[in-house]
């Protein structure tokens, strides 16, 4: 077996607080997998996305494309785990599209050109050639998370990470992110409680709730579980759901 | 939410807009400063500055009514220290204004020294929205990197102006929101209580968004310098502009101050 792409081991947390955020996480992710984490507000996911990044220091291990993480190593870790948050105004910061995506590559140090190979690579992977002198306040929501994505891709992580990635997004928008994000062949987590892009996207579901692992499965075998999805505040995807209520009555 | 832009009309393609920003930050600056030294209540030599910017607006086609819109934007200021001049300054009475015992009066030399403080800052700010509004905000900055600006200021800078409309979306939402249950109507100590508590709001979310920015530049590595592209190289056109601007800008200082010497 290969080694994973991203190893959790009894990670903690506690916020200052003193609440647990984090009871003793553990699960791996095998190169290209595409591993959703569930699970309800307040889980514990986002704080986990944080921990994985070194952002918050959590008890435990965690392990990155063969990189512990420490604080000394958090560096290196972010170099392989691309982390797309959910609010793009927060990720695109510089003022041109094509400068946000060469943030990433020209702050590893890369040659230009190789920088400018990369922003086009990047831009054509989300379908936004094109867009290089655009700024990102005049984008669309869906362009904006586009946008995002490729400041991201352009650095090649060895796991995208992505937060809520389906959030504020319209059909429209949300069918685009489907589609580029189903066929990719690079290891992917997709951190949301949108179970129908799960069902979508990913063969693999992780369920958190308070701050622990409740279920680890298939996501047809976990997701269609009712009892298990609904006591943990989530539901049924209507994909998987057989005779779901709907609201036009019979 | 759409928001007029300041550089709304810079995506326009005119000689003005296609000039290297980093030559026209330099014309520019060239322009209020020869405006700036000319002497006091001189108002020849101000002539040409005038002429050379209608130039430049014309050829840049910027709309008239935008121009003076933002000139109306930044003038209260201005306007507000240059009303109290034709009272203060000693000279020449040409108005007498009894209130009561006393007496207001009105100078000459008071307003013509009012007048020409007004000209100074009708020029200048001329100058300045027209360079906004002839090159894009992204092209400025580039323009003062490259003339040396320390990094610092330009970061800034461009984060302020990209960041500018995400915060005053957030205020017009949260005002909209409060304007929906409050109806603009209600005791003023109220409206005032939570006008000042949508304030207090934004400044949390600004903090809280600034720690989330920081947070997605170090995911991707940002170690405190920041590497952006340098674009763009002066042309013959642009040199000769520069040039041509700040030799009149020179002209302008140099025949002023020699006619009175």
């Amino acid at each position: 077996m290969p080694e994973p792409v991203l190893e959790l081991a009894d990670v903690r947390y506690r916020y200052p607080t003193g609440a647990e955020a984090l009871r003793g996480v553990t699960f791996a992710v095998q190169p290209g997998e595409h591993v959703a984490l569930a699970g309800p507000n307040g889980a514990g996911k986002s704080t986990l996305v944080l921990a994985m990044a070194g952002f918050v220091s959590a008890a435990g291990t965690i392990r990155v494309a063969g990189h512990t993480l420490t604080p000394g190593s958090a560096r290196d870790v972010r170099r392989h785990l691309g982390l797309v948050f959910q609010d793009a105004d927060d990720q695109l910061f510089m003022p041109r599209v094509a400068d946000d995506v060469a943030f990433g590559p020209a702050t590893m140090g890369l040659e230009p050109e190789e920088v400018r190979a990369r922003v086009g690579e990047a831009l054509a992977a989300v379908g936004l050639e094109g867009y290089e002198d655009r700024e990102p306040y005049h984008l669309s929501v869906g362009e904006k998370r586009r946008a995002a994505l490729a400041t991201v891709l352009a650095m090649r992580p060895q796991i995208l990470v992505l937060d809520e990635p389906s959030a504020d997004l319209d059909p429209r928008g949300r069918r685009m992110l489907i589609d580029l994000l189903r066929p990719m062949t690079s290891t992917l987590m997709v951190i949301t409680h949108d179970l129908d892009l799960v069902v979508e996207t990913c063969r693999r579901v992780v369920v958190l709730d308070a701050g622990a692992v409740v279920a680890d499965g298939p996501v047809r075998e976990v997701l269609s579980d009712r009892a298990l999805v609904e006591a943990h505040g989530l539901e049924v995807p209507l994909r998987l759901a057989q005779g779901a209520p709907d609201m036009q009555g019979t | 939410m759409h928001h007029m832009m300041l550089d709304h009309f810079a995506n326009r393609s005119t000689p003005a807009h296609r000039l290297d920003p980093a030559a026209k930050t330099v014309a520019i600056l060239a322009v209020v400063l020869a405006t700036v030294l000319v002497g006091r209540d001189r108002f020849l030599p101000l002539v040409p500055v005038a002429a050379a910017l209608a130039a430049y607006h014309a050829v840049s086609r910027t709309p008239v009514r935008y121009a003076l819109r933002r000139l109306a934007v930044v003038s209260p200021l201005a306007v507000a220290v240059v009303v109290l001049f034709p009272f203060l300054e000693p000279g020449r009475v040409v108005i007498r204004w009894p209130v009561g015992g006393a007496e207001i009066v009105v100078t000459e030399e008071g307003l013509v020294r009012a007048g020409h403080l007004l000209a100074k800052f009708v020029l200048c700010s001329w100058a300045a929205l027209l360079l906004l509004a002839t090159t894009r905000f992204q092209d400025l900055m580039q323009g003062l990197a490259r003339l040396r600006v320390p990094r610092v200021l330009v970061t800034q800078l461009a984060f302020l102006y990209r960041y500018l409309w995400v915060v005053m979306d957030e205020g017009m939402h949260m005002r909209m929101a409060r304007a929906a249950r409050d109806g603009g109507l209600g005791p003023w100590r109220l409206r005032f209580r939570s006008r000042a508590g949508v304030v207090g709001v934004l400044f949390l979310r600004s903090w809280d968004r600034a720690e989330r920015i920081y947070r997605a530049m170090t995911a991707r590595g940002f170690d405190g310098t920041l590497h952006a592209p340098r674009r763009g190289r002066m042309r013959v056109a642009d040199w000769l502009f520069v040039t041509c601007t700040v030799a009149l800008a020179a002209a302008v200082v140099v025949g002023d101050h020699l006619a009175h010497a």
